[in-house]
């Protein structure tokens, strides 16, 4: 099945182009099937995922309300965006906020005790990756923080925190804009060790035994050596992986803030990009207007991902 | 760096062949001078002697301390006798009993988790560190899981009390039956959202499944124009999340009539970017020539992928499954659902949790409903997911 260019005659760069063309094209039709075997899942794909990207970008250079045709305004949308709208600033703020901190920290600390996992006997490293791991696969279990950070005297932090004499009124975690964004950190934190994470522990158990042995005999003394030269360059798969992972849950916060904060919140202080791209498509249907967040947003997602795999290719060397 | 004990490993100068097997424990990681093996048996024995006698102790001293507390009431009403001030001793007893209960429980956990031989480049005191943290990680992560189980036990004066506890002190399940009858009260029964869900979460996956294992096959084991950059797009769209697709899929599929029917739930997800990429990852490892073999004997491409591949990839595909399944259970499709017969099960839960401070025992509830089935899935699939996950890998 591997096709070989070998046996082909020496010619000049731009007829070897024409010629790879053709080559290709050759290939292409002995291989019919496979395209068959995609066809689909490419049709599905294209229509979900990158029809919706495509058209996406259009939609955000016109006037959309879906009841009406789109009407083209050129770049009026973004503009809009930048000088106009306010809320949009705060969204950004806010997403950027979350997001850096709870991008970093939640990769960092995945990899971190998914390393310190991996030490564990078996069953106890069962146990642990479970109990890590669910937090990110308890559907709405992030609800319960509503109870834990009640703004009232029952709520159960204020309590805590009045019997001990730390506070002597109620603190309003949710509805105070002060707090509402810590609120919010710690509890995407504790959902951070999602499908990242668990790819962590499996690319853990798979490094190469030898290449400790290796490291050993060659003087790695302690397990942050070990760490540096030998775990982290044979997990940068994994590391890539995770960090696209990462990336994704960090800009997408939508749920948590609108669960726990109310939506809209108090000042907007909990509005990220995405609930602001919810607001305005599902709210109050300008969809062109949406799209023009929505397209943004990917943007800043692409760019990001492009940062992270330049960065993770000097790790270890 | 030089001030940590470095071990020099040489080579034996002798032709003996003991040396050398010695030698070559050592390279990987094996002192047995250093490490005494532990009589795990003995050792059980022996902690459990010491935790028994600690905790004769503390109950002697709680004992006594109840008497004696109960006696001085008796005086203090009474108003005739001697007040009992031993009280003190005890207390001393009762806080060290604790404490070397607690010392000692920890040495033996740390004791028995000491893996069976060393490893290199691991000090006591760091492992020690690390078990500390890890534990108390691991509360803080299942604490709020605990306290929604928790929660949804509690009566209704309990859920309100000043000051808050944990734990419920009278267990009851009221919270689940009021849940079922709030429910009920809806023109729609209970059953029909969770039927909504299955039919959902069943076909979706199936689906899944299927397509995006055939479109895995090719691109992972032929190598044909155009696979290689289809891949690259599958891979950047693992970013795509649902909120940014979400608006043209909204338009899109209302073109097509599709809003309000369970299509449009079903249909993004069979294209889902995660499933292609696990799979393509784990068929990736099987080895080509068990493909070559199966063309030389004459077996069509639909016949290699159905039964020379699919049965080979097992772990994988049980995985898709899973995050096939975690997702739509999960999936509350509020944008494109409107009618109350076709909401999903969470969809309709969210609306009870919705209501506000009168409803807190049915949301814990309803917490505790959608929780249970992802990670019951997940305890008993994790070491096939585990495996697969093992491939996961992104190569730049």
């Amino acid at each position: 099945m591997q096709s070989t260019a070998a046996g082909r005659p020496k010619t000049s760069y731009l007829s070897m182009k024409k010629d790879n063309l053709r080559y290709s094209w050759e290939k292409a039709k002995r291989m019919k099937v496979c395209y068959l075997f995609l066809l689909p899942y490419a049709i599905l794909f294209c229509a979900f995922f990158i029809l919706p990207i495509v058209t996406s970008i259009y939609y955000s250079f016109t006037y959309y309300n879906i009841l009406e045709p789109p009407r083209f305004i050129g770049f009026q949308n973004y503009i809009n965006l930048v000088l106009q709208d306010e809320v949009f600033l705060t969204a950004v703020r806010n997403t950027f906020v979350i997001a850096v901190i709870t991008g970093p920290v939640g990769y960092i600390l995945s990899f971190l005790f998914a390393w310190f996992i991996n030490e564990l006997p078996r069953w106890l490293r069962t146990i642990a990756v479970v109990l890590f791991y669910a937090p990110s696969i308890a559907g709405n279990a992030y609800y319960i923080f509503s109870i834990i950070f009640r703004g009232d005297a029952y709520g159960y932090l204020n309590s805590f925190l009045m019997q001990f004499g730390l506070i002597d009124a109620p603190i309003l975690w949710l509805l105070d804009p002060k707090y509402i964004l810590p609120v919010i950190i710690v509890v995407i934190l504790w959902m951070s060790m999602g499908t990242g994470f668990l790819s962590f522990v499996a690319g853990l158990q798979g490094v190469d035994r030898s290449l400790y042995e290796a490291g050993y005999v060659d003087g790695i003394r302690n397990r942050w050596q070990e760490l540096y030269y030998i775990t982290l360059p044979s997990m940068k798969p994994m590391l890539l992986f995770g960090a696209v992972m990462s990336i994704t849950s960090a800009f997408n916060v939508c749920d948590v803030p609108r669960a726990l904060a109310g939506y809209p919140s108090t000042d907007y202080a909990a509005r990220t990009i995405v609930t602001h791209l919810f607001d305005y498509g599902f709210s109050r249907f300008e969809m062109g207007y949406a799209s023009a967040i929505a397209t943004v947003l990917f943007l800043v997602m692409i760019l990001c991902n492009k940062a992270i795999q330049a960065m993770l290719r000097r790790v270890g060397t | 760096m030089s001030k940590q004990k470095v071990r020099h490993i040489e080579p034996p100068k002798t032709n003996d062949r003991a040396d050398w097997l010695k030698y070559q424990a050592m390279l990987r990681g094996e002192f047995p001078e250093e490490q005494p093996k532990l009589n795990v048996k003995r050792f059980l024995i022996i902690s459990l002697i010491v935790l028994a006698v600690l905790a004769a102790a503390l109950i002697f001293a709680n004992v006594r301390l109840a008497q004696i507390e109960e006696y001085n009431l008796a005086v203090a009403q009474s108003g005739t006798g001697e007040v009992d001030t031993s009280a003190s001793t005890f207390i001393v007893i009762r806080v060290a009993a604790i404490f070397l209960m607690a010392v000692y429980g920890f040495y033996a956990l740390i004791t028995l988790l000491q893996p069976k031989r060393r490893k290199p480049n691991r000090s006591f005191w760091g492992d020690l560190g690390i078990y500390i943290m890890l534990a108390l990680v691991a509360v803080a992560m299942a604490f709020p899981l605990v306290f929604s189980i928790a929660s949804s036990l509690k009566p209704l004066d309990e859920l309100f009390r000043f000051p808050p506890r944990v734990f419920p002190q009278h267990v009851t399940l009221d919270n689940f039956s009021d849940l079922i009858t709030t429910m009920g009260q809806s023109f729609v029964p209970f059953l029909r959202y969770l039927t909504n869900t299955v039919f959902i979460t069943f076909v979706g996956t199936f689906g899944h499944v299927v397509i995006a294992s055939m479109a895995a096959f090719v691109l992972a084991k032929y190598d044909f124009p155009g696979g290689k950059t289809f891949f690259s797009i599958v891979v950047t769209a693992l970013m795509f999340s649902g909120y940014v697709t979400g608006i043209p899929n909204y338009v899109f599929m209302s073109k097509l009539g599709m809003i309000d029917t369970y299509w449009a739930i079903i249909l993004p997800a069979f294209a889902a970017p995660i499933g292609l990429f696990l799979m393509k990852q784990t068929m990736e490892s099987l080895p080509t020539a068990l493909i070559e073999a199966a063309h030389i004997d004459g077996a069509g491409e639909f016949r290699i992928f159905w039964s020379i591949v699919m049965p080979n990839v097992k772990p994988a595909w049980l995985t898709i499954i899973i995050f096939s399944v975690q997702n739509l259970w999960n999936t509350p499709a509020s944008t494109v659902i409107y009618s109350e017969n076709k909401k999903t099960l969470v969809y309709a839960l969210q609306q009870i949790q919705a209501g506000g401070i009168a409803r807190t025992g049915q949301a814990a509830a309803v917490t505790v409903i959608v929780m249970l089935v992802p990670i019951t899935i997940f305890i008993l699939s994790q070491s096939q997911i585990l495996e697969t996950m093992a491939s996961s890998g992104l190569k730049d």
